[in-house]
């Protein structure tokens, strides 16, 4: 897959390798920089905001204890931020046992849902404050791809993300079976993979 | 389904990214992304499709104390912390001080010192023996060996057995008072390497802690300690 350098990815990408090195000045350069978007991704999941913000603490101890590892040949600084800030938010779903509240009153896919607002919004070509973390272009082609699913896999795979939803959470918020919603979700991520090597390799 | 090894470990991983994969299937897959570096290799590839995605998410500002606590778990501001804890293990070290099992070993090295100032510190050497008690969950024993100097720690593996999934090792440098502090993960097979400024100063003993995949998630110890070594000087 593609990765354009960004200038603000490659800041980032600065910023995490003198945070391997104990640099505190870039860690807290790095938080500053972060911490708001860290702190929207665990809400999305941890919708308890006093839980959300005792996740987000664990995130950077994290943070700071593992970007020494970070290899920026890989990965994108963003990515791997991020995916330390989803999987201590579903962790902290696990240890809590709290049930998920869900905040859209949508019970389809419909104009009005919450996951629909997110899918169908059009990010601007001038970079704005979302674009902070230099992944911006990569979020439209997801979207790009995304959109070409079926109503269903769209619909599932977007609670699962955005929601952090488990299979049986969707299966019982869109009264669907079970077995439905996991081959929805399994066919809509199979797309989505074709689909984004597909848009990949147009780029060469 | 007929599904081959290599289709199933795909959708694992997507659906580990995903979030979907959850409970003790997702801790079994944590488990089996550190012992299989292809599954790490799909783990990330679905990592860098799905996460972009976050870039659409709203950012909240996190509230001042965050950043605060952030500082005082790392860095060990003297801050006080409100909530309540209870007594934590390290405060019970003292009772294993009898037990025979616990047998420490330290080279000579603040008499040596004394006797002979301009001589290189010869180097300490600890023994962590296992834990009886936490011999149900993992057995495992090693031995320490700090730099006169006290600026770097090797640990050698005696014995580790099986820790369970999910489940990694941490080593701590405990104080007489005070809370542990992280030396960082203890290395799967073959040898730990620490590098700190002063590893003896403010150190009662070296303790390995059983913890989650990716070590402590607070700054303590959460899991059982099954090894400790004590300094004697």
């Amino acid at each position: 897959m593609s990765v354009a350098a960004d200038p603000r990815s490659e800041e980032l990408a600065r910023l995490l390798a003198r945070v391997g090195l104990a640099d505190r000045a870039a860690f807290a350069a790095l938080y500053q920089r972060t911490s708001a978007q860290l702190l929207g991704v665990v809400l999305r999941i941890q919708r308890d905001r006093a839980l959300a913000e005792d996740v987000l603490q664990e995130v950077f101890v994290n943070i700071w204890r593992a970007a020494g590892s970070f290899d920026p040949v890989r990965s994108q600084p963003m990515t791997w931020l991020a995916s330390v800030a989803r999987n201590r938010a579903i962790d902290s779903l696990r240890r809590r046992e709290t049930q998920p509240v869900f905040e859209s009153t949508s019970r389809g896919f419909g104009p009005d849902g919450d996951e629909v607002d997110l899918l169908d919004h059009v990010p601007s070509d001038i970079p704005g404050p979302q674009d902070q973390l230099g992944l911006m272009a990569q979020a439209r082609a997801v979207k790009r791809c995304l959109g070409g699913l079926s109503g269903e896999q769209q619909q599932c795979i977007a609670l699962a993300f955005y929601q952090g939803l488990s299979h049986a959470e969707v299966a019982t918020h869109l009264r669907q079976p079970l077995g439905s919603v996991k081959s929805w979700v399994r066919r809509g991520l199979l797309s989505l993979k074709t689909c984004l090597q597909r848009s990949a390799a147009m780029e060469f | 389904m007929d599904y081959g090894r290599p289709a199933l470990a795909e959708r694992l991983a997507a659906e580990y990214v995903l979030g979907t994969l959850r409970g003790r299937a997702r801790q079994r897959f944590e488990t089996l992304m550190g012992a299989h570096p292809a599954l790490r290799l799909a783990v990330l590839a679905w990592y860098e499709r799905l996460m972009p995605l976050t870039a659409l998410v709203k950012p909240v500002q996190p509230r001042p104390a965050t950043w605060q606590r952030v500082q005082q778990r790392l860095f060990n501001h003297r801050a006080p912390v409100p909530t309540p804890r209870p007594v934590a293990w390290w405060r019970r070290l003292a009772l294993w001080q009898g037990a025979a099992a616990f047998a420490t070993v330290a080279a000579v090295s603040l008499a040596v010192l004394l006797a002979q100032p301009g001589a290189q510190p010869p180097p300490i050497v600890i023994v962590l023996s296992a834990n009886p008690e936490a011999a149900a969950l993992a057995q495992a024993s090693f031995v320490a060996s700090v730099s006169g100097d006290g600026r770097s720690l090797v640990l050698k593996p005696l014995q580790i057995g099986s820790l369970g999934a999910g489940r990694v090792l941490e080593l701590w440098a405990v104080p007489g008072r005070g809370a542990p502090r992280s030396l960082g993960l203890v290395s799967a097979s073959g040898t730990t390497r620490v590098l700190r400024a002063r590893l003896l100063a403010d150190t009662a003993a070296f303790a390995v802690s059983l913890e989650p995949a990716g070590g402590s998630p607070t700054g303590a110890p959460t899991g059982p300690i099954v090894s400790v070594g004590k300094l004697e000087i």
